[in-house]
């Protein structure tokens, strides 16, 4: 595959020819510190140099609230919305973020086809970029490097001059054909290392949490814990939603639509009829990190959790899930594997 | 059908839900269309003797309060908690952290025997309350939505998340992240996030969630680099009577 050097003085400019192809959506600034994808209108405002952006580009396929149909109560009659696939360039995405959605591909394609998320999604082309891990990705510890390039159309690299652009796919060779760049032919520096770690691998991972559904880790992690759903709501392969009713004022017609929701939050765990199947904190708890680590996993022998680092970022308890699960190791091997 | 007849009363508090209830220019026309208002003291004349819903602004704070929400709920099918007053208690509720005696002096100097006074009530301490819109003042897309479901004969959904949901799905920064002592973590959403979307902090009108974690909370404020005493005080600006009882 043919390396190229796409120096920092060009990247505006490759930005601006992505453009001319297709709409492009890429990380800004948002607010004091934070970056978020956004429709590029300004090439010059695109930051490729972040750590996490608030969401993942999970909000363009599985959009935080979406008008699923409309209702007329006179007539009795409802209209489904109709759903526009994605047809542009996501430039600047991580790895792990790629990752989750493969992930989301796999679950929404289960069983009875999510056909809103799979239709938008359809179309999306990935550029994606290599990124420094801070204090919270941990990643590498799933499998998914900083420069792993593996799904991606195109990939840049960071380097000190620029970046390495690689293209991937026919899509992504579209995508680069008529920006001219030299090749580059010089090594590849070692990548940074991750500053957070999980210790073990997911096969082990699996035995680990068939013995940590009485780990005191859950009743004291819920001590801390406000129960906000910021977790849930912040990560990538989270894809619970609720849906809801409006009627309208006027009382002759209204919406459905349906929202993101999390299973952290107590309301998500009412039914029919006010019973609340999971009340305590602490399970709520385990029931989040199960479906990261045990319960998908089990079925398709990957973790579910894509080590963006976001849930712990956004805590504001700082509850951290490489720490649960390091303890749920550690605890493994001390009760389990030591008395054995 | 019948309209369903609509009576709206008010106890303790500034009547900022009520005028707020008037500032429904879009919506106003199609309110009257929907129920026959025949009690409403701010905007109207006369008494009747049965309702179909009551909406009761303000909290509890006299003898006389307790007389009369008494006597509305007697008469009313469905009796609907409106703002933060009638729904926790709100801003009234801070005397309560005192003892009466001294507040009813302060207030009242050596005219206080004339001034019967209570702690500052919720609405729900003393009758039973079947739904909410909460809120300081009342937030208006929730009275809507608990207005429409009432004339169609539904129980209204009532929120029952963190203001972090609403601000999440927003894609919010985080305003304690800024620095800022922010109570959405436990205060009940509704609002659209409001205040933190323009910037502010959650100040917890909307009163919260229905099983906060107080002590935790504390825990994140303080080890935000905030003081306990500052912490508390915005605990209990309108939530008050829901601290009682937590260890500080």
């Amino acid at each position: 595959m043919v390396q190229y050097l796409l120096e920092d003085s060009r990247v505006v400019d490759f930005v601006s020819h992505l453009q001319a192809c297709k709409t492009v959506y890429a990380p800004h600034r948002k607010g004091t510190s934070s970056f978020a994808f956004a429709p590029v209108d300004d090439p010059t405002a695109v930051v490729l140099d972040y750590n996490r952006t608030l969401h993942s580009v999970k909000k363009y396929f599985l959009p935080p609230t979406e008008t699923l149909l409309s209702f007329d109560l006179r007539t009795n009659e409802f209209t489904e919305s109709e759903i526009v696939p994605c047809d542009a360039v996501f430039l600047g995405v991580h790895s792990y973020d790629l990752r989750a959605v493969h992930k989301l591909d796999h679950n929404f394609r289960q069983e009875n086809p999510e056909k809103n998320y799979l239709r938008r999604r359809e179309e999306a082309a990935f550029v994606g970029v290599s990124f420094e891990p801070d204090a919270f990705h941990f990643s590498g510890s799933v499998g998914i490097g900083s420069r792993d390039s593996s799904g991606f159309d195109v990939f840049l690299t960071r380097i000190a001059a620029g970046y390495i652009l690689t293209a991937h796919t026919p899509v992504g060779q579209e995508l680069v054909d008529g920006f001219v760049m030299p090749e580059y032919t010089g090594d590849l520096p070692v990548p940074p290392g991750f500053k957070q770690h999980i210790y073990v691998p997911q096969d082990k991972l699996s035995e680990v949490f068939e013995h940590s559904y009485r780990n005191d880790v859950w009743l004291e992690t819920a001590e801390k814990c406000v129960g906000c759903g910021t977790c849930n709501l912040v990560c990538p392969t989270c894809y619970c939603f609720n849906v809801e009713d409006t009627v309208e004022i006027t009382i002759d017609g209204g919406s459905r639509a349906r929202t993101w929701d999390g299973c952290m939050l107590r309301s998500f765990t009412e039914v029919a009829g006010g019973e609340v199947f999971r009340e305590e904190s602490a399970a709520r708890q385990r029931h989040r990190v199960y479906r990261k680590f045990k319960y998908i996993s089990d079925r398709t022998g990957e973790p579910w959790c894509v080590g963006c680092g976001r849930c712990n970022q956004a805590c504001t308890a700082g509850i951290s899930i490489v720490s649960i699960v390091n303890r749920l190791v550690n605890d493994y091997d001390r009760e389990v594997v030591e008395t054995a | 059908m019948a309209k369903p007849r609509v009576g709206i009363f008010d106890f303790t508090g500034c009547e900022g839900c009520e005028l707020n209830q008037l500032n429904f220019e879009d919506q106003l026309l199609d309110i009257l269309g929907h129920v026959d208002i025949v009690e409403w003291r701010e905007a109207m004349d006369g008494q009747v003797d049965e309702l179909d819903i009551a909406f009761v602004e303000g909290s509890l704070s006299t003898p006389e309060c307790i007389t009369r929400i008494h006597e509305i709920r007697r008469k009313s099918k469905v009796l609907v908690a409106l703002g933060a007053c009638a729904v926790q208690g709100g801003v009234n509720a801070m005397k309560n952290t005192r003892p009466i005696e001294e507040v009813r002096e302060e207030v009242y100097g050596d005219q206080k025997y004339l001034f019967p006074t209570l702690p500052a009530l919720p609405l729900s301490a003393v009758v039973k309350v079947d739904f909410a819109v909460r809120g300081c003042p009342m937030t208006q897309i929730e009275f809507l939505k608990v207005f429409t479901s009432l004339v169609m004969g539904k129980a209204p959904i009532e929120p029952d998340s963190a203001v972090c949901v609403e601000c999440k799905l927003k894609e919010n920064e985080c305003v304690v992240d800024k620095g800022m002592i922010c109570l959405g973590p436990i205060t009940r959403m509704g609002c659209g996030a409001r205040c933190p979307t323009f910037g502010q902090y959650c100040n917890g009108c909307r009163g919260l969630v229905s099983a906060p974690n107080i002590e935790g909370m504390q825990e994140i404020l303080v080890e935000k680099g905030l003081a306990m005493d500052e912490a508390w005080k915005r605990l209990q600006l309108y939530n008050a009577n829901q601290l009682e009882g937590v260890q500080r």
